[in-house]
């Protein structure tokens, strides 16, 4: 008996962190997700605000897996006790503008936590602020 | 007994969905030092052949080049190496014969052989960047990670190089590099 009891109780515990069919398509509302990791930048150009992205990525310990000027997506991986892979897209938006969106999965979870993005974004304000005072 | 499972339990499965560090995207203390040490400068020299110095830099290292960018000036590559140590081996295997022979060849299986570290991937991310003012001044920063695996095929390890003398030893051959790059050797 007590041994059922525990067995059940655990797998209701497990089940609290397991998302099996649904990880296919989940995820909170769309606009809200997109709100939280795009910002955007009117100071420097797409090249120079790429090239702050990869200057940020490596500040924050990532290898660059995929980098595309093009298409203007950069890919890239971090590895620690953990592992972070991330993606950042840069679309140019009217007047000047620059979107810039980040989205990253944190080992087998999408990070849909505001304040991850707010310190990458605070993070990619410092690279772009040193790209254009010309520090390295 | 099963009062203490009941707690355990619990505290165990909720370990499985680790949450993230709250440091992951925050920039450390040692951000800028370390971007120094990561970074070297050269001057006279167009970005084009500074990706074709470190291809070739990379090359005689033994490095496959995954991904290049030239746009952005993006190189990265990498390579799997053998990650044994002669010491440790020979510590390991000590150990397990001792074991062997105390167990009176009960427990054989080589149980601190496996554990050895074996086999690493390195990876490295490469990035040349052209300052605004003069084109033909250019930052070259690496970023180096590895993965390290048992003899057994288990994740050992994964970390981020912080070494400085690693990438000290690698700007040395890179300079070499860009300085016969520009004799068009």
């Amino acid at each position: 008996m007590n041994i059922r009891w525990v067995f059940s109780l655990s797998l209701f515990f497990l089940a609290a962190c397991a998302s099996p069919n649904v990880a296919i398509t989940d995820g909170g509302s769309q606009v809200q997700i997109r709100q939280i990791q795009t910002r955007e930048y009117d100071t420097l150009n797409k090249r120079d605000t790429m090239r702050s992205v990869l200057a940020t990525l490596q500040d924050l310990g990532f290898v660059i897996d995929n980098a595309d000027y093009d298409l203007a997506t950069i890919s890239a991986t971090k590895l620690q006790d953990y592992q972070i892979r991330m993606t950042v897209t840069v679309r140019e938006r009217e007047s000047k503008r620059l979107a810039v969106r980040a989205s990253a999965r944190f080992n087998q979870d999408p990070i849909e936590d505001p304040l991850a993005y707010q310190d990458f974004f605070a993070a990619l304000d410092k690279a772009i602020f040193l790209t254009l005072h010309q520090v390295d | 007994m099963a009062l203490r499972a009941f707690l355990l339990l619990p505290v165990l499965a909720l370990a499985a969905c680790e949450t993230l560090p709250k440091d992951a995207f925050r920039l450390s203390e040692s951000a800028l030092e370390t971007r120094a040490m990561q970074t070297r400068e050269y001057t006279d020299v167009s970005d084009t052949a500074i990706l074709s110095a470190s291809t070739a830099v990379l090359q005689d290292m033994g490095y496959a080049i995954d991904e290049i960018e030239q746009p952005l000036g993006v190189l990265s590559a990498s390579k799997r190496a053998d990650a044994t140590t002669g010491i440790k081996a020979f510590g390991s295997l000590a150990r397990d014969g001792v074991r062997c022979i105390f167990t009176f060849l009960q427990a054989c299986d080589g149980k601190h052989y496996s554990k050895l570290d074996d086999v690493q991937e390195i990876r490295l991310t490469l990035v040349s960047r052209p300052q605004l003012e003069n084109e033909d001044d250019v930052a070259v920063r690496i970023t180096i990670q590895r993965v390290i695996w048992d003899k057994k095929g288990r994740l050992s390890e994964q970390q981020t190089i912080t070494d400085s003398e690693v990438y000290a030893a690698f700007f040395e051959k890179m300079s070499k590099a860009v300085f016969l790059e520009q004799e068009g050797v």
